[in-house]
């Protein structure tokens, strides 16, 4: 019989006689060590700025395709009028100016984990000792028949925050009061398990002060989702019957969208016209991801949950949105979290030293309407090789709180995103 | 409570890299971690060895009897890591012509970690066509699930998969079921056939699938309530059927295929283990 035991021998035998690993890279350059990072999100620009504040004399390089990052978070407040666009924008000043971070604006096509480079869409080659990408998440395409980047230009996912969210939010300017807004929310996991029900919420709030006689109707490919009976509650006593959330066993689960007529069916064949529709998509690991071969048959990133180094592929880090680090969510918080730990494990690796024993946090708020939050808190560990919840850390905002709770837990909200963008972009809001 | 094969075969992942290692060791240890991860979960007949996890299970045991199953061209389709035990997507297809002489018989979904490890048997007939089926389950701990398939030549195939469950920080969720719908039930048949030409039917019945052992309110259990059954005839002739157990996912779901010679009445059964049943029919037109 195998047993995992043999296996892992006979492996190792193989392994040994065929060394696929190169020699520790320190000794490659002359600095302390090259760093290179794609993604200048929540994980990869947290990760730049740590790489050069644990160790300045490191060689950092930042390559992130757009010049200015819009966040997710906050861009359905966005969408609910709370909030203007350029709120939600941020550069990358403060880590080329104040910590010395190369920036590259570019896009990474390819990686070859043997030779540690990164190839730019430009043909400009990178070398590194260490390589960190957080590229955030890319969608399916085609994983609903019908949805494919030309029908998210009439059917917006705006599950990256951008162009998409703009496109959104001008359809929801010109749709007629009385309207329709759909919602097809995806099978877990994904991008920000709340954020549907955050956008739903946001978009009722701009219906009722704009369009009072609009429906939301929200198609889900899940029977529950992320502080469900919160976010039911919030929706009755704030916006009455305006939000219908349609679940999997009650033929939720959209199969087919017809972008150009607005139209989606579902499983069991039911067929419904939306005025505006946005459909969030099942996603996966962003493409790079895949062409540096550090993703699983899900499409997703293991990694070692000490470093976060990759499983498959050594000296290639990966955090946020496209790792496997249940039980931690794909949140902005998480990605943020991971960068810092990544980061030190970095540092640490490159100076021939132990990483150090990492945890990590993470809250999301929702905010319902403008004096609304609710949130979802944990914080989490290694246990027994893999992540983990720290016992009774965490949990979710009361069911029997006060309005006052609720208007705290909203400015708390505020805060939070203020604090995340200073601590990722230098920039707060 | 945790099965000693799960315990051994934790015991046996390499454990997470220390620094103090030198970089060789360290690298060997990620990168076994892949290669074991990813044979763990090809199927046993790649390996070509007998004695999987079904060899250590009674339930499992129960269904092979004397049989020496072989560990090929079962493909047992589930994600590496769930983040909701209590609905996992479950699909199995056998590498299996449909043809008169030897044809897929039954295929019997077993989670060793699951207090009633046997979730389901499915079973086919000449007329099922492709020998597939998904559905959706629960599943308790991160373990080893078995997919045992019996041919009609008497003759078993087996195929096992790893699942790691963990639950999602911001997926935190009330645990109630909203009867509002009970019994509701669903079908989409094709809507024409070619004689001869497989079709996927899909069924759902809106339906708490009480397992006997969730906690209520008060503290007591849930009693037991099972869609216990599922049957499928067409004018009348068995197409398929289904004996669902406590693991079975509320809203029981399932989605099988179906080749028929020519067309007629579809009648869908469910039965609950109260004895009560609901029917739904459709025409199928071939
Ligand atoms: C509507 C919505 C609301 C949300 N609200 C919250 C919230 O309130 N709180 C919270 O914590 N999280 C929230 N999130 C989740 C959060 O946005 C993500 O978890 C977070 O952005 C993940 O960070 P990341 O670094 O993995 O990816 P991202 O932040 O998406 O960063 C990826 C970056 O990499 C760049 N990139 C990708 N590939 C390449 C390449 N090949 N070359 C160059 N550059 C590349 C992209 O341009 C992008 O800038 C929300 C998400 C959504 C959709």
């Amino acid at each position: 019989m195998v047993t995992r035991r043999t296996l892992i021998k006979s492996l190792g035998a193989v392994s040994v006689a065929a060394p696929m690993f190169s020699m520790p890279s320190i000794a490659r350059g002359q600095s302390a060590g090259r760093v290179v990072v794609v993604g200048g999100g929540f994980g990869g620009a947290t990760a730049a700025k740590y790489l050069k504040r644990q160790n300045p004399a490191l060689d950092v390089t930042l390559v992130e395709a757009s010049g200015r990052f819009y966040t997710c978070p906050f861009s359905n407040l966005y969408l609910g009028g709370l909030r203007d666009f350029e709120s939600i924008g941020h550069s990358y000043d403060e880590l080329t100016d104040v910590y010395g971070v190369n920036l590259v604006t570019d896009w990474a096509e390819g990686v070859d984990g043997d030779a540690h480079t990164v190839t730019l869409a430009s043909g400009e080659v990178l070398d590194y000792d260490k390589l960190l990408l957080s590229p955030g998440v890319d969608m399916r395409w085609g994983a609903i028949e019908g949805y494919d980047e030309s029908a998210a230009q009439l059917a917006p996912h705006a599950w990256k925050a951008g162009e998409q969210t703009q496109i959104l939010k001008a359809q929801l300017e010109s749709m007629d009061d009385g309207g329709l807004f759909i919602l097809s929310s995806p099978e877990n996991p994904f991008r920000c398990p709340p954020g549907p029900y955050e956008r739903v919420s946001m978009i009722a709030n701009y219906f009722t002060n704009n369009k009072p006689n609009s429906k939301i109707l929200v198609l889900d490919s899940k029977d529950a989702f992320s502080k469900q009976g919160l976010f039911e509650a919030g929706w009755r006593e704030l916006y009455g019957d305006m939000i219908e959330w349609v679940s999997l066993s009650n033929d939720g689960r959209v199969v087919r969208v017809d972008a150009e007529n607005l139209e989606v069916e579902t499983e069991f064949g039911e067929v419904h016209k939306a005025d505006v529709l946005n459909i969030v998509p099942p996603q996966k690991a962003g493409a790079i991801a895949d062409a540096a071969g550090v993703t699983n048959e899900g499409g997703w990133v293991p990694i070692v949950p000490e470093t976060f180094e990759s499983q498959q592929v050594p000296d290639i880090y990966v955090v946020g949105d496209a790792t496997v680090a249940a039980p931690m969510p794909k949140s902005g918080f998480c990605a943020n979290s991971q960068g810092k730990v990544a980061a030190a494990a970095i540092v640490a690796s490159l100076a021939g030293q132990e990483p150090p024993a990492p945890s990590w946090v993470n809250t999301c708020y929702s905010v319902l309407a403008p004096d609304y939050g609710i949130s979802v808190a944990g914080v989490y560990h290694v246990a027994d090789g893999q992540i983990a919840e720290v016992a009774d850390s965490g949990g979710v905002s009361p069911a029997d709180a006060d309005s006052d709770f609720r208007r705290r837990e909203a400015e708390y909200a505020v805060g939070w995103y203020d604090a995340i963008a200073r601590d990722t972009w230098g920039t707060g809001a | 409570m945790v099965p000693t094969y799960i315990r051994e075969k934790e015991d046996d992942m390499p454990k997470a890299p220390t620094a103090s290692a030198v970089t060789l060791s360290r690298r060997t240890v990620i990168a076994l971690t892949a290669n074991a991860a990813t044979l763990a979960l090809t199927p046993l007949g790649a390996l070509a060895q007998g004695g999987g996890a079904w060899s250590r299970v009674d339930e499992a045991l129960a269904i092979v009897g004397d049989a020496d199953p072989i560990a090929e061209g079962v493909v047992l389709d589930l994600p590496a890591v769930s983040e909701d035990g209590s609905t996992v997507p479950l699909g199995v297809s056998v590498d299996r012509p449909m043809q008169q002489g030897e044809f897929v018989k039954a295929i019997h979904i077993i989670a060793p970690g699951n207090p009633y490890p046997l979730i389901a048997t499915f079973n086919f007939t000449e007329l099922s066509g492709r020998p597939e089926v998904e559905t959706r389950v629960r599943l308790n701990e991160s373990q080893t699930v078995i997919a045992l398939v019996e041919l009609s030549s008497g003759a078993m195939l087996v195929g096992e998969r790893d699942v790691r469950v963990t639950v999602s920080g911001c997926l935190a969720r009330a645990d109630t079921y909203d009867t509002a719908n009970l019994f509701t039930t669903r079908v989409r048949v094709p809507e024409s056939l070619a004689a001869g030409e497989s079709g996927e039917v899909l069924t759902m019945i809106n339906h708490p699938q009480e397992s006997g052992l969730r906690e209520s309110m008060d503290g007591g259990l849930v009693p037991k309530r099972l869609i216990e059954r599922m049957d499928v005839t067409l004018d009348g002739e068995p197409v398929f059927s289904a004996d669902l157990h406590r693991s079975v996912s509320s809203n029981p779901y399932i989605k099988f295929f179906m080749t028929p010679q020519s067309g007629g009445t579809l009648d869908f059964t469910w039965t609950e283990d109260t004895g009560e049943t609901a029917h739904e029919s459709a025409e199928l037109a071939v």
